[in-house]
């Protein structure tokens, strides 16, 4: 209980604590920044060993007839430690991305409280607690987005807050009609809804799905994401590969197996719609990421379309569906982090920001391009990598569901997500070196290599020892099926 | 002498800020008295309401009733303190913080000793006519209540001595004056037809009589929704208001977008549903008119609001925008949904006033008017801004917020009543709200800040600002008590019959 | 037909007082005259005022003072006509503030035609002193 309580606060303490230190004391603010991110993720940690050992955290209150309570279930243990364990990464990234930087200390501050804000939304135990969160995140998350303060990164900001806070409206109608239909607002004790009007679920369904589906860049909601990365590579990378995004499909995640259920949205006519949708968003996003010359764009449209791989799995409404998709929601977050990592690695040293002047890049930053060539082949999906399990599942979920043409957008994205990155890595080793005297020495570099090769060793270690993830993701299927 | 002051308590409460609003004129030259009394005036109608409250929620007496003059209703004048009053009274005392935000600031916007002194005549003079408004049952005794309201906004809208407030409150004395005249035709309608001018015996009377002479009655509902309309500001006929709260200094525009609006909207519902009662409203459609009325206010309100640049002019159109919420909370005639009506109300209170006053502050430090002029404010007037920040997020409608709970129950109310566009007009509202608000705060914060110094403003300033935000955030995270409150009165006036 | 008539005739302060509100309200909305509007407006309350008091008469009836008259008599209602003082009074407040408005404009912008000070706001006083006092 205390360490669900500390995990949770950390960030907002942490926030509180930077946001009070004067600008100049760098070496404490640093000291503060990893003590709180690092205890947050421990604590998690410990939350996690409690929840699978079978006991049942909850910490409610009362918000005027309404009740708000924690409760993290196996699903948002899942999305928890995967937020907490990869925030200590992005922060001590930060510490050799942001160093020499403008407002250090906003950067510092929100980033913290954007940290209890997103395992808020893990381990919420009712849809008003989720909400809360999910607002909170919107809002702590903005100051991130400008944080270069250009033209630019405010035009991306006000798109980033209008996107986000209409879809947040629409989801607080889909509470109150799921209040009003249901009575109760907690996960807890099988779906809200039980049977009833099937044209108004499927209109709730739709109300849920745009809701969340904001956060989650389902087409034609995504368009918040590519103007988003102007924001710096530690936010792009966390916040909008996996923290932000992952709470809308969490979100997301929540409606098919907490609030319907698999057998209610068997029934429902929308429910069909969504998997051909997510499919959709996956062929386009990565087709349109071919065309991006812009490196963090061209992540960017990859990631909306790699989430849908994650949506497209809930909608499969079979086990090996939600596996694939658990699977790959660890996979995913692990190797994409990295993915950015590199790119802003690259963008540092070399200034280089297409992929059309990437040219010869790894004969500088050799290390960086070797973990970005691993991170590729964990994209396509093929093994060595974690990614590969995952996709293995949602192909396996798919036919099982009766959807085998999924399997085979599975595939073909697969294939397209090749052509997308080989060719850049292969011109990035093979092209000349125009830039000698650029190299990867130096306590900054350090600091942002050191994480992101973890990062690739532990999507390497989860595709050639699955098992060390297959417990976690057990746990879920058994919770819902 | 306790139980002299415990029986009369209910006239008390509203004769106290009368009473200290008479005695402040001769002691003009000693501003600091008069301050001092003003306030204190203003507390003690708070603590009498506060006393009269822990009466009526302890059941003691619920409702108080109190007759004037020992005449018995109804031909005495009767003054009934059930929920509702007693969630009006507690509401007024954000008339407190206010006035303890004009100690000492009043001189730069108002003028010498004696305009100051007037000042606060009429800021009290509103207060007593509101608290009265809150606990009446008479419906003459509203007229007259809502005329003495209606003259000291006025006066507090021309305090200042630029013509411009001179105009601004010509237009609203003139329009609200029609919609005075018109309230007074509305009551006089129904006092033809029941003889009775207790809205009690009025409501049993025109229950019998109202088969009889349906034509009657629908015009003086007409005449009685219209005439507060025109003065709570209800859509379309808001358009005095804006020029108005602009124009006045930045205590009254505070309490005049805060609570007098509210005034006349909760003698609006003790018409709607203390004389004419819900079944009468039904038949005459008057319910779906309010809804529709309410929603369309929101959405224009709103979008009037973002196309403002001046702060004060944008904070005044949100007022339209947010008087739409209550309005369509009244149409939607379930205890849900008016509850949600009733706490929005205490919380726009609260939230308006927080707004203005902290406007106030930024413009008369910076001496700018533009929401673009007021780049990096937020560094430089922390506790300012802080509290405006705090305000626009309960203005939207946050959760921890009030306004999220205020929100809620008037989106379970109006789904309770089988109607989903008034949903989709709250929810509209909310984001049109956040386009219009957050800009300020991101100027505020975000913007590279000139190198003029711009302070804080006093202690008495800062202490108002810090009790009305920390009140927003209470009735966001403990909204219990007072949701209580506002859910009884909203069973009681919809119980009438 | 006659009814009609009847009805007419027999409530005709009624319809002089409906006639006499459309009359005061039109003229405050459209005439840009601010005296002509400030007339509307008691033109407007005197139609209510008119209602009020004629809804008390009684045909027949006399005032209502005690040991002047028989036992017999039917006495008219007095409690409109009191009320309406109380309405008097609102008014000539009301007129006296209005007034005082008035004069202020005219010393500011020189003319009481709401037409030609909207023309004039700009180039009497700059807004920036709007702030100030």
């Amino acid at each position: 209980m205390l360490a669900l309580v500390f995990a949770l606060s950390s960030g907002i303490i942490g926030g509180l604590l930077v946001a009070a230190l004067p600008a100049a004391r760098t070496r404490l603010r640093n000291m503060v920044v990893l003590f709180f991110t690092g205890s947050g993720m421990i604590c998690s940690w410990l939350v996690a060993r409690q929840v699978w050992a079978g006991e049942r955290l909850r910490f409610a209150g009362q918000l005027g007839g309404l009740t708000f309570c924690l409760d993290p279930d196996p699903l948002g243990i899942v999305f928890g430690l995967i937020a907490a364990t990869l925030w200590f990464f992005t922060v001590v990234y930060s510490l050799g991305y942001m160093a020499g930087k403008a407002h250090q200390r906003t950067y510092y501050a929100f980033l913290l409280v954007a940290f209890s804000a997103t395992l808020g939304v893990a381990f919420s135990g009712n849809l008003v607690a989720l909400y809360l969160f999910y607002e909170l995140l919107t809002l702590t998350t903005y100051p991130l987005v400008i944080q270069e303060r250009s033209p630019e990164a405010m035009q991306a900001g006000t798109k980033y807050l209008l996107y986000n806070l209409a879809g947040a409206a629409v989801l607080l109608l889909a509470i109150v009609l799921t209040a009003a239909w249901g009575g109760r607002l907690d996960f807890v004790g099988g779906p809200i809804l039980a049977a009833g009007l099937k044209t108004g679920l499927n209109w709730l369904l739709f109300l849920f799905t745009v809701g969340f589906g904001v956060k989650a860049a389902l087409l034609p909601l995504h368009r918040w994401l590519p103007a988003a990365m102007v924001a710096p590579t530690p936010v792009s990378a966390l916040l909008h590969a996996v923290a932000v995004v992952y709470a809308g499909v969490y979100g997301l995640l929540r409606v098919v197996y907490s609030v319907f259920g698999t057998t209610l949205l068997g029934e429902l006519g929308f429910a069909a719609l969504i998997p051909w949708v997510a499919a959709g968003t996956v062929l386009v996003g990565i087709i349109v990421a071919t065309q991006q010359d812009i490196l963090k764009r061209r992540l960017a449209y990859q990631t909306i379309s790699h989430l849908s791989y994650i949506l497209l799995g809930a909608f499969t409404l079979h086990p090996w569906g939600l596996a694939g998709a658990v699977l790959q929601m660890i996979g995913y977050a692990v190797l994409k982090t990295a993915f950015f990592f590199c790119a802003g690695i690259i963008a540092e040293q070399t200034g280089v920001t297409r992929v059309s002047q990437m040219g010869g890049v790894g004969r500088s930053l050799p290390k960086t391009m070797v973990a970005f060539a691993v991170v590729t082949l964990g994209m396509i999906g093929m093994l060595p990598l974690g990614t590969f399990w995952g996709k293995f599942y949602l192909m396996k979920g798919s036919v099982a569901g009766g959807k085998w043409p999924l399997a085979l957008v599975l595939i073909g994205s697969g294939i397209i997500n090749a052509v997308c990155f080989i060719p850049v890595v292969v011109r990035a080793f093979r092209d000349e070196n125009k830039r000698l005297s650029i190299t990867e020495r130096g306590v900054r570099v350090t600091l942002m290599l050191v994480p992101t090769m973890l990062l690739v060793v532990i999507g390497l270690g989860m595709g050639l020892f699955p098992g060390m993830v297959w417990p976690a993701v057990q746990a879920v299927v058994d919770w819902f099926f | 002498m306790t139980t002299l002051i415990r029986a009369n308590l209910p006239v008390l409460v509203v004769i106290a800020p009368l009473f200290v609003a008479f005695i402040l004129p001769p002691l003009a030259r000693r501003i600091r008295l008069v301050e001092a009394l003003a306030l204190l005036g203003a507390v003690l109608g708070l603590g009498g309401a506060g006393y009269l409250a822990s009466i009526v929620l302890t059941q003691q007496e619920n409702p108080f009733i109190y007759q004037l003059g020992g005449w018995p209703a109804p031909w005495g004048i009767e003054l009934v303190a059930g929920s509702l009053g007693v969630f009006f009274l507690l509401v007024v005392g954000v008339s407190v913080p206010v006035l303890l935000f004009a100690q000492g600031n009043l001189a730069a916007e108002v003028g010498d000793a004696e305009r100051v002194t007037r000042f606060y005549v009429l800021y009290l003079l509103l207060v007593g006519a509101m608290a009265g408004m809150a606990v009446t049952n008479d419906m003459f005794n509203v007229y007259v209540l809502v005329e003495v309201a209606t003259l000291s906004c006025c006066g507090l809208v021309s305090a200042r001595r630029h013509p411009r407030a001179a105009e601004a409150a010509f237009t609203y004395l003139i329009l609200a004056t029609l919609g005075s005249a018109l309230v007074l035709g509305g009551i006089g309608l129904i006092y033809l037809i029941t003889g009775h001018l207790n809205m009690g015996f009025a409501a049993q009377e025109l229950s019998r009589v109202w088969l009889a002479r349906p034509h009657v009655v629908l015009m003086a509902a007409s005449l009685i929704v219209v005439g507060f309309g025109v003065k709570a500001a209800l859509f379309p006929l808001h358009v005095w208001l804006p020029d108005a709260h602009s124009t006045a200094p930045s205590p009254a525009s505070a309490i005049l977008s805060g609570l007098a609006v509210k005034g006349y909207l909760i003698c609006l519902v003790k018409f709607l549903y203390g004389v004419f009662g819900p079944t009468l409203l039904q038949e005459f459609a008057v319910h779906r008119i309010l809804t529709l009325l309410g929603g369309v206010g929101i959405i224009t309100g709103s979008i009037l609001a973002l196309t403002q640049e001046e702060l004060k002019r944008r904070l005044a159109y949100s007022t339209v925008a947010q008087v739409g919420y209550l309005i369509l909370g009244f149409g939607l005639l379930n205890v849900t949904g008016l509850a949600g009506a009733l706490f929005y109300l205490a919380s726009h209170a609260v939230i308006k006033a927080t707004l203005f006053l902290a406007a106030g502050a930024m413009l008369a430090a910076t001496g700018k008017r533009n929401v673009r002029d007021l780049a990096g404010v937020g560094r430089k007037m922390p506790i300012t801004m802080a509290a405006f920040t705090i305000g626009s997020l309960g203005l939207i409608g946050l959760p921890l917020f009030s306004g999220f709970i205020g929100k809620w129950y008037l989106l379970l109310g109006s789904w309770e009543a089988g109607l989903i566009l008034p949903a989709v007009a709250i929810l509209a509202g909310s984001v049109l709200c956040a386009a219009y608000l957050l800009p300020v705060i991101r100027a505020a914060y975000f913007a590279p800040a000139p190198e003029e110094d711009w302070p804080d403003p006093g202690r008495p300033q800062k202490l108002a600002l810090l009790l009305l935000a920390a009140a927003v955030v209470i009735l966001g995270v403990r909204p219990g008590p007072f949701l209580e409150l506002a859910q009884k009165a909203a069973a009681e006036l919809l119980a009438f019959y | 037909m006659s009814g009609l008539l009847t009805k007419v005739l027999i409530n005709y302060p009624y319809l002089v007082a409906v006639l006499l509100f459309t009359i005061g309200t039109f003229t405050v909305l459209t005439h840009p005259n601010l005296f002509k509007k400030l007339l509307g407006i008691n033109i407007m309350e005197s139609a209510i005022f008119l209602m009020f008091v004629a809804s008390g008469n009684i045909r027949g009836g006399v005032a209502p003072i005690r040991g002047t008259t028989n036992a017999e008599a039917v006495y008219i209602n007095p409690l409109p006509s009191a009320l309406m003082l109380t309405g008097i009074v609102v008014s000539v407040s009301v007129s006296a503030f209005a007034l005082a408005l008035i004069m202020r404009l005219y010393k500011a912008y020189g003319t009481t035609d709401l037409r030609r000070i909207a023309a004039r706001r700009k180039e009497v006083i700059s807004d920036d002193h709007l702030d100030q006092g």
